[in-house]
């Protein structure tokens, strides 16, 4: 954002405000006879005082590129103020070389020039102030407008989090079904699937937060996840995850791989009436972090509505990684789908989300 | 009179609850059967000919409404569900007979108590209920009315990849077959375009020329060649498409 543009329309047009103002100096010292001068000489005095301020302002505001208000005042204000220095010698040296007169500063004392530095330097400066002020509020005004725009997209980034961290309650309540009739028939069994809940809605509550989080504790959450889904649905439900030590320890974006696993659950094997697996397998490749989610359930039908999990998966991965990232879908041989992510691994720390 | 059940869920420990909580409720009552999925719910009470259907709604194969539908006049239903808000709803209006999972023992006892006073009043089963089921199946959402294309199968290399369908920014007729055209690039489609246009939904997808139809959401703007026919401008797209004289009509401004 630029509150101080020094293009060259506007350089002309300051440069053309300045000589009128000028000459309109000259004139008023003159006729009201604050000095004895004549309107020549007050002429070149007062045009070589106002393109000195005039150029001195302008080299000023281009060499600092002031931001604040504060800094322009001040470097208005040392405009003028060397400007005026420089403007009251090349006054006198070009009267001197035009009209061939010598003034002589002793014999007129230093009053007038003052007079006319003073005069000058506060038209101007209120000049220029005003100007500057208005550059810099309109420059504050679209600060302003972006900051409350990255607000608002910061507002709705939060919000996609909560979706993503909300429980699916079909699930939550067939959970505690279960627990509840497991207390009596085997309660072991049900103590250990209420574990693995709690497991499961600490760690996706608190990925409401977007603390970065390592593939280890994703796939811990994940497999507490898919340990009850396997006592609800027994036999129908079979699950495999591969995740080599070596890329334990490796930051990974939250929630990213949830999304999947549960569409595979849900949209997958859930509506099979025979079940099937779920396979899931990290590795690394190069400088890729690769991750598949495969099963052999129901795959997708053409007509099948792509899960709100896909979409916000596909979403998150372009505003993280932008093009370095790929997700794909497709389908798993005989049957079933596969969804592969692959992110950069050295990038994943610098995302905090 | 003895008065026989059926109980169907999908899962076997739910069954096994709701059973040994009915056999302390209503010792009398017979559960003859259980079924894991819909279709199994169907043969049983074809079969055992039960008063009572206990039927979980979200079941593999048929769901619990499905199955009521079809077996809505052979006997009284109970719906078992975890969280089906439309459903519930239109069961409390209606005052259908529904249980929430986990099931509690006074819901349980207030629906044993209805279930044996209109077994014991009327042996018909209320024919309303087929129609409350009708009414909440078409609230659902993605039920109703027609169906059309979301996921784009296409071939790769050795794969099938799946496309959503919005990706699209538009299709291209090639020979028989359609190319698909997305950000990512392009794909062969077995599919001609006269085919995919009567899947796509046509509120989405608009056919501009014999052989194009583009994604509504992806035009930037059309404008008129010098001939009379349209140029349509894709959205970060640079290529221009031509829209055909007699599909005009679609960018006539309001």
């Amino acid at each position: 954002m630029d509150t101080h543009d020094i293009n060259p329309g506007n350089v002309f047009k300051d440069l053309v405000y300045t000589i009128i103002l000028s000459a309109l100096i000259a004139a008023f010292l003159t006729f009201t006879g604050i000095t004895t001068k004549s309107f020549v000489i007050n002429l070149i005095v007062s045009q070589s005082f106002g393109f000195s301020v005039y150029s001195m302002i302008h080299i000023l505001l281009w060499v600092f590129k002031p931001e604040k208000m504060a800094s322009v005042v001040f470097i208005v204000i040392m405009g003028i103020a060397s400007g005026t220095l420089i403007g009251l010698q090349m006054g006198y040296f070009a009267v001197r070389q035009t009209l061939s007169i010598a003034l002589n500063q002793q014999e007129n004392s230093l009053l007038q020039p003052i007079i006319l530095a003073i005069t000058f330097g506060s038209v101007a400066s209120y000049f220029f102030f005003t100007k500057a002020r208005l550059k810099v509020s309109r420059g504050e005004i679209q600060q302003e407008r972006i900051k409350r725009l990255s607000s608002e997209k910061e507002a709705l980034e939060a919000n996609l989090r909560l979706l993503q961290a909300q429980i699916e309650p079909h699930f939550l309540f067939n959970t505690l079904s279960n627990v509840l009739s497991l207390i009596d028939t085997d309660p072991a069994s049900g103590k250990s699937m209420l574990v693995d809940l709690i497991h499961y809605l600490r760690t996706s509550l608190s990925r409401t937060f977007p603390d970065p989080v390592t593939l280890d504790q994703e796939m811990e959450m994940i497999k507490a996840y898919l340990n009850i889904q396997k006592i609800r649905m027994g036999e129908r439900l079979h699950f495999r995850i591969e995740l080599p030590d070596a890329i334990r320890q490796y930051p990974f974006p939250p929630m990213l791989l949830q999304p999947l696993v549960e569409n595979a659950v849900k949209h997958g094997l859930e509506p099979k009436m025979e079940g099937g697996e779920i396979n899931i397998k990290a590795t690394e490749e190069g400088d890729l972090v690769r991750i598949e989610v495969a099963d052999t359930g129901y795959g997708f039908s053409s007509f099948q509505k792509a899960g709100v999990g896909i979409g916000n998966v596909r979403e998150r991965i372009k505003l993280l990684y932008g093009g370095k990232a790929h997700f794909i879908v497709e389908e798993n041989r005989p049957n079933g789908v596969r969804a592969i992510i692959e992110v950069p691994k050295h990038d994943i720390q610098s995302h905090p989300c | 009179m003895i008065y026989k059940a059926i109980l169907a869920d999908d899962e076997k420990e739910l069954r096994t609850y709701l059973k040994s909580m009915l056999s302390k409720i209503w010792p009398e009552l017979m559960i003859c059967g259980e079924a894991q999925n819909g279709r199994g719910a169907i043969e049983l009470v074809e079969s055992k000919r039960p008063q009572i259907a206990f039927l979980d709604i979200k079941m593999p194969g048929l769901s619990g409404m499905e199955v009521a539908k079809r077996i809505a006049g052979l006997c009284r239903i109970v719906f078992v569900t975890a969280f089906d808000q439309y459903a519930v709803e239109a069961f409390e209006r209606e005052a259908v007979d529904y249980l929430l999972k986990p099931i509690s023992e006074e819901r349980l006892v207030q629906t044993v108590q209805r279930l044996k006073n209109q077994l014991d009043s009327s042996t018909e089963p209320p024919a309303r209920l087929a129609e409350v089921v009708e009414q909440v199946l078409s609230r659902l959402p993605g039920r109703g009315g027609a169906d059309f294309l979301r996921w784009i199968k296409t071939q790769e290399k050795d794969s099938v990849r799946l496309i959503p369908v919005e990706e699209a920014d538009y299709f291209k007729a090639e020979d028989k077959y359609t190319l698909v055209i997305t950000k990512e690039g392009e794909s062969l489609i077995k599919k001609s375009i006269k085919e995919l246009a009567q899947e796509l939904d046509l509120a989405q997808f608009w056919q501009i020329h014999r052989g194009t139809i583009v994604n509504v959401s992806k035009i930037d703007k059309v404008s008129r060649s010098l001939t009379g026919r349209g140029i349509l401008k894709l959205k970060d797209r640079p290529e221009l498409l031509t829209v055909g004289r007699n599909y005009l009509h679609l960018f006539k401004q309001m």
